[in-house]
């Protein structure tokens, strides 16, 4: 049974704006609006658009099942909550061991707002906090991001071995 | 020439967003690649710095670093936002400089629309007026004379409403155009200069208020007007590029000096220190600081037209209009006529909002069916509250309500304040008395009026 979801991007749609970085920090402050809301707090968003020489897309945490990064973790400071892999950053001592440990380099590290000497690990955690969802999602202008759902993964696996077996 | 507005091609990603937002079409790139702008049809309205998201962060490593970028800016060395590839070229540091050089007398003034979009660079919600704030932050920063934009566009109304019933009335190039959009100004005489006659000869409220500054005021506190700085706070990128045109020195040097977005003055404050959000409001200086509601609504789309005919329609016909509120003109969302009878006389109007909608009337003067009069057009597609210069709004989901917010903060403030016709401003009368004369007389012809040049 899965019982994770994630965000991911279609790298046909993406044109590489990087709206979506700035939905993400905004999405993660409790400023409003403006320029104001990025000056005081650290502008590193959660997720990053690659960009290749023919393609750009935004790479973010996978909320894997059996996390590297959690497992990798000494302070068990990375979790399961609901349907995603959760930083405690009070937790996090900042030994970069997840970082390390995540195969596609989605985890970064950042000083906790209002505790500037405090270092914690943080990635995509699906704007956990917000009612509507991941704002990347919410905000690319060409909708090229998409939340995958558990059953969404089943179904289509089923509809995978459906196809095959008709092809047969 | 100034180039005020371009595109950082280390920082950009390509995505051509600009490309589209465009109004005339002047930036091009391989698809993917970083996009360029050309100068030769490129109008400085700044929509293309306002949806630029492709960002570098605080600290990240570019080939030249950070602070060479934010010099390379006119950026103040405090700022700490992220740079975006689309940017403009800002003044701060020089305004900076003015303001602490005791040899210097500066003076100030605000267009209408800064004062609905300053406080969002301060975490206030969009919309939130700050006019008095506005004042006494600019007088905490240390500007000798506090004016305000908004004076002049009750002036430039004077001027204009008489010049459009003087060709109505003797026969002369119709229809007028507004002249108050630098970047619209810059369009016609590029790409339309047969065409130039039909703009009217005022200059913009923001360089009236430059050649009154540096003439009457100097006058009234008796000030050598090469000591003095002028200033101006616009939410547009286009006026910096007004103001350095050459011929815009009716003064003896040019009328206005340094040019700040309404951002740039956001950041001013923060570097200066300023609690913005706990200052209590006042007043600008006298004579040159009075405004009715007519000069307020100069920042919005169908601004101009409105505060037009509510003066016009009562210097025609000698009678004050019924309602002052001319809703047949206001929110254009592209092209919107009206007519407004005056007297014996239907007055049609045209509003563009957005230079990319001026084609079709364009056509209609070249092609000889157009009937209308009078033709208002704002490159930016609300009007100044939505200039290059307005603080950005990051998502675009967000631009329509923000847009929305600033423009019902426009017209609440002209319905607040006690006068609402440019005519009624008792301090434009006096200067009319005191120093001009009368509208399009000798000294407002030398003063406030100009001509233009073909380019390109
Ligand atoms: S906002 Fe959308 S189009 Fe822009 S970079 Fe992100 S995924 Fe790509
Ligand atoms: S951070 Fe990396 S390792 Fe951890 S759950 Fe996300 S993708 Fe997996
Ligand atoms: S919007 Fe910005 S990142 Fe996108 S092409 Fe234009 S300048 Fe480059
Ligand atoms: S400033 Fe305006 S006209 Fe110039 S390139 Fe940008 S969007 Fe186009």
């Amino acid at each position: 049974m899965l019982n994770t979801a994630f965000v991911i991007g279609n790298p046909d749609l993406c044109i590489g704006c990087r709206t979506c970085e700035i939905a993400c920090v905004m999405a993660h402050t409790n400023k409003v609006l403006g320029t104001e809301a990025i000056k005081d707090v650290p502008f590193v968003p959660r997720l990053s658009v690659v960009k290749t020489e023919d393609i750009s897309v935004p790479v973010q945490c996978r909320q894997c099942e059996d996390a590297p990064c959690a497992e990798a973790c000494p302070e068990k400071a990375i979790v399961q909550r609901g349907q995603i892999i959760y930083v405690l950053a009070d937790k996090c001592v900042g030994c970069k061991n997840c970082i390390m440990a995540c195969p596609i380099g989605a985890v970064y590290l950042t000083w906790v707002e209002d505790k500037p000497w405090q270092k914690t690990a943080y990635k995509c955690d699906l704007c956990i906090e917000l009612p509507d969802g991941p704002q990347c999602v919410k905000k690319c202008p060409t909708k090229a991001l998409s939340v995958v759902l558990p059953d969404e993964i089943e179904k289509s696996i089923k509809q995978k071995r459906v196809n095959v077996v008709r092809a047969v | 020439m100034q180039y005020t507005v371009e595109i950082d091609q280390e920082l950009c990603t390509g995505c051509h967003r600009c490309i589209d937002v465009c109004p005339v079409g002047a930036i091009g790139g391989p698809a993917g690649m970083a996009a360029d702008i050309n100068y030769d049809k490129c109008c400085f309205c700044g929509q293309c710095v306002q949806i630029c998201s492709a960002y570098q962060e605080y600290k990240s490593e570019t080939s030249a670093p950070r602070e060479t970028k934010m010099k390379d800016r006119g950026l103040l060395a405090s700022v700490r936002e992220p740079l975006f590839a689309a940017h403009n070229m800002g003044h701060a540091q020089k305004v900076w400089e003015a303001i602490n050089n005791p040899n210097v007398v500066t003076m100030v003034q605000c267009a209408p629309a800064v004062r609905v979009g300053l406080a969002e660079d301060f975490g206030v919600a969009s919309g939130e007026l700050v006019a008095g704030k506005m004042i006494t932050a600019l007088r905490k920063l240390g500007f000798d004379r506090v004016y305000d934009t908004n004076f002049t566009a009750d002036l430039t109304i004077m001027e204009e409403g008489s010049e459009l019933i003087k060709r109505i009335q003797e026969n002369g190039v119709l229809p007028m155009f507004t002249s108050c959009c630098p970047a619209w100004v810059k369009y016609v005489e590029q790409e339309h200069f047969e065409l130039h006659e039909n703009l009217s000869t005022c200059k913009s409220p923001q360089q009236m208020a430059g050649a009154l500054f540096k003439t009457y005021g100097a006058q009234v506190d008796k000030l050598e007007p090469k000591k003095i700085v002028s200033v101006s706070v616009m939410p547009c990128t286009a006026k910096k590029f007004e103001a350095s045109r050459p011929e815009m020195n009716a003064s003896g040097s040019q009328d206005v000096d340094l040019v700040l977005t309404t951002r740039e003055l956001a950041n001013l404050i923060k570097h200066a220190g300023i609690d913005f959000k706990s200052l209590k409001p006042s007043q600008p200086d006298s004579v040159l600081g009075t405004y009715t509601g007519a000069g307020h609504i100069f920042g919005v789309t169908g601004g101009v037209m409105e505060a037009a005919l509510r003066t016009g329609y009562e210097l025609i016909t000698g009678n004050p209009l019924d309602d002052i509120n001319i809703l047949d003109v206001r929110h254009s969302q592209g092209v919107k006529r009206a007519t407004l009878q005056v007297g014996d006389l239907a007055v049609k109007t045209v509003v563009v909002a957005g230079l990319e909608n001026a084609a079709p009337i364009i056509d209609e003067i070249k092609n000889g069916t157009a009937d209308f009069h009078f033709v208002e057009v704002m490159a930016c597609p609300q009007g100044c509250i939505s200039g290059g210069g307005q603080p950005k709004v990051l998502l675009e989901t967000e631009r329509k309500q923000v847009y929305a917010s600033r423009m019902a903060s426009m017209y609440k403030h002209d319905e607040e304040l006690p006068l609402r016709k440019s005519h009624d401003n008792p301090e434009i009368t006096k200067v009319y008395k005191d120093f001009l004369g009368k509208p399009l007389g000798h000294k407002s012809h030398e003063l406030l009026h100009t001509h233009y040049c073909r380019r390109g």
